[in-house]
């Protein structure tokens, strides 16, 4: 049944290559290869000031995150095996007229959806430092231990999140149980060994010192994450109804004050009623900030003192923009054709719903800040961290419209991305670091995200509504 | 008779490949007009650009005197329309989803109207259930409904029986009758013959993007030939070509 999974890499790739064309699909590892190789030529510089194996921290860090963030199968698998996506019928939901388990059907687009990922992501950069290596004086054994360490953070990430996703979507009291367990033993083995438990984590381990036993233990334990996952998927049964009362009216009316209540009241119930609002919290939200926050909390000593609430302010001001995606995941324009509805009306409405979530990132970094002992700082911290976000959303807006999540992986709409977020990050990183009440300043971040957002609107109308 | 809708020279290219090629026609006030062809004929991108979804290469167009392309919103405002595959948003019930209609239309007292389309097109029992959870045939009869709902001067169908039972093609082919007879206009494109030569009172022929006849049906019954007929030495004569 191998024709299964080829057939659905073959999809995958016509799919985004229909999209945007086939260079431009083609290129994204090539571009992730060229900021690997290109930034492997800064880590002699970087050593004077962050030590090596700080640095691999930080690549195993953003690794893992995004294994994190792209881990959420457990969410995403009824929508896979239940329903369409844009236009398009995936093969996962018309395999189910052939004599295959649901189970194997979802595995098999779970395995190619991480295939995809390891090729788009993981080993272009990968190959980037390796390529580099001679260059910058890293044995290649060093190179390579760093490929199959980065793809395990990855593995662990995905393997782990797809895990508790499935665990969440099959019982919440059992997923908040697995939490306190894990939190419980991170919080155990912290007070015995008087240690950062992210020292720990087996990627890391074999990094510093390997050994075919660790690396053995980390296999198990993965395949082990990825076997029970899927054995607990367990799809929606098409045919199964759900019934509500009118809540719609009630919710427009609350929304009233603001420019498209009943486009905000559609999005508010559409993140509750799929379970992504508390699913894509967790998830993509707290999960992916609570990793990050234990793995810099390893760098404090080289950041400028209040240094590490402001880095952390911006990476989740970085993580919240991606809650635009959130709301654009659950509908095309389709639907709105046949209403006389202008896709700027849409967007607008879509980040008027994103504002009203940026309340999450806005409470986490100020309660960082109370829990960090600065709460001095607790204002900067959460104005860089919004201004951030709102900036990011905008630049996401402009670039792909309602569409982020596909339009991603247009080379050239990653490149614009990357380009201007990295500046503002840059600079207000620099910013924050020269005096934290400079961070205020980052409120300057609201001309352009205005200016883009009003382009977004302007570029989109002109545009034929995408199908997907 | 008014035109309620026109279009002169109307063209849609993907790339090299054209749907739409130079397409000029009108339909007048208050008939029920059917657009014809076989599958991949253009019909579904014709109702797309007559709707504002999908801009134009080429030609012009107009619906209610609103220009196709300088106000695709305005056009939208004043139709009904039923998209060929696009079904309800999945996690609004189908009564929240005409309440939501009715508030992006600015339709008032939504609730009798609403109660009114769903006895008569038998589907009460599912207005509190989630779109995503509605059989095709239910969610067509909502997306029917959103089209009507605020009876608009000129609606436009793709495909409009194609998902309901017999016993409701019956009822909503009467219906649309009804309609016209109001003095509205109905634009609906099909490939299933006999229902267009049953319902149609003026109808165009599309094969390739091209058009290759238009006209009244009463003047095929004048000829004595049947559409489905005409229809099928018509395509057939220009794949020859």
């Amino acid at each position: 049944m191998f024709e299964l999974f080829t057939s659905m890499m073959k999809e995958e790739w016509r799919v985004h290559s229909t999209m945007f064309g086939s260079l431009s699909f083609a290129l994204f590892p090539v571009m992730i290869f060229g900021i690997a190789f290109m930034g492997s030529f800064l880590i002699p510089l970087m050593q004077v000031t962050l030590p090596a194996g700080n640095l691999t921290l930080i690549v195993h860090a953003n690794y893992l995150m995004l294994g994190i963030m792209v881990g959420g199968f457990g969410l995403l698998g009824n929508e896979v095996m239940n329903r369409r996506f844009g236009q398009a019928s995936l093969l996962a939901y018309s395999a189910r007229s052939l004599p295959l388990s649901e189970q194997f059907i979802f595995s098999n687009f779970v395995v190619k959806d991480t295939v995809y990922y390891f090729f788009l992501w993981v080993l272009p950069f990968g190959f980037g430092y390796i390529a580099a290596s001679p260059f910058v004086g890293i044995p290649l054994a060093r190179a390579l231990l760093l490929l199959l360490t980065l793809t395990l953070s990855f593995l662990f990430g995905l393997c782990g999140v797809f895990f508790l996703s499935t665990v969440y979507a099959r019982s919440r009291p059992a997923l908040w149980s697995i939490l306190l367990i894990l939190g419980v033993g991170w919080g155990g083995l912290t007070t015995v060994t008087g240690t950062n438990p992210v020292l720990f984590f087996p990627p890391l381990l074999l990094n510093s010192a390997f050994t075919w036993a660790n690396l053995f233990i980390s296999c198990v334990v993965l395949a082990l994450l990825f076997g029970v996952a899927i054995v607990l998927f367990n799809p929606e049964s098409v045919g199964s109804e759900k019934m509500y009362k009118d809540s719609f009216t009630p919710l427009m009316r609350r929304l009233s004050f603001l420019p498209n209540p009943p486009f905000n009241a559609k999005d508010t119930l559409d993140l509750y009623r799929s379970g992504s609002l508390i699913g894509q919290t967790i998830f993509s939200f707290l999960l992916p900030l609570g990793v990050i926050w234990f793995f810099l909390a390893l760098l404090g000593p080289f950041f400028p003192p209040h240094g590490l609430l402001f880095i952390f302010a911006i990476t989740t001001g970085v993580i919240a923009s991606t809650m635009y995606t959130w709301v654009t995941m659950f509908d095309t324009f389709g639907p709105y054709a046949c209403l006389p509805v202008a896709v700027s009306t849409l967007i607008g409405s879509k980040i008027t719903t994103f504002a009203i979530l940026q309340v999450l990132p806005a409470i986490f970094i100020a309660a960082v800040a109370i829990l960090s002992g600065e709460v001095v700082y607790l204002v900067p911290a959460v104005v860089l961290g919004i201004s951030v976000s709102f900036y990011a959303v905008s630049v996401m807006a402009w670039l792909c419209g309602l569409s982020p999540n596909v339009l991603v992986y247009d080379v050239k709409v990653l490149f614009v991305y990357l380009v201007l977020v990295g500046i503002v990050l840059t600079v207000f990183t620099s910013v924050a670091f020269a005096d934290p009440y400079f961070a205020l300043s980052s409120v300057i971040l609201a001309i352009p995200t205005w200016l883009l957002v009003q382009k977004a609107k302007v570029r989109w109308d002109a545009a034929d509504p995408a199908g997907f | 008779m008014a035109i309620v809708l026109e279009t002169k020279d109307l063209t849609k290219k993907y790339g090299d490949v054209i749907a739409v090629d130079n397409v000029s026609l009108s339909v007048e006030k208050g008939g029920l007009f059917g657009l014809l062809g076989p599958n991949g004929s253009g019909k579904t991108t014709m109702i797309k650009m007559l709707t504002g979804q999908t801009r134009p290469t080429g030609g012009s167009a107009t619906v209610l005197g609103l220009d196709v392309v300088q106000d695709p919103v305005g056009v939208r405002g004043h139709v009904g329309i039923i998209p060929e595959q696009e079904t309800p948003p999945s996690f609004l019930t189908a009564m929240e989803y005409l309440r939501f209609v009715a508030a992006v239309r600015k339709i008032p007292d939504i609730e009798p109207k609403a109660e009114w389309w769903f006895d008569f097109l038998d589907f009460a029992d599912k207005k509190n259930v989630l779109c995503k959870d509605l059989s095709r045939g239910t969610r067509q009869k909502l997306m029917f409904t959103q089209a009507f709902i605020h009876e608009p001067a000129l609606a436009l169908i793709d495909e409009p029986l194609i998902n309901f039972d017999p016993i409701m093609q019956d009822v909503v082919k009467d219906y649309l009758a009804g309609y016209v007879k109001k003095g509205r206009t109905i634009f609906i494109s099909t490939h299933i013959l006999e229902v267009a030569e049953e319902i149609c009172s003026g109808f165009a022929i599309l094969h390739k993007g091209t058009l290759l006849y238009t006209g009244p049906v009463a003047e095929l019954a004048g000829r004595n030939e049947h559409l489905p007929s005409f229809f099928l030495s018509l395509v057939r004569k220009d794949r020859h070509v």
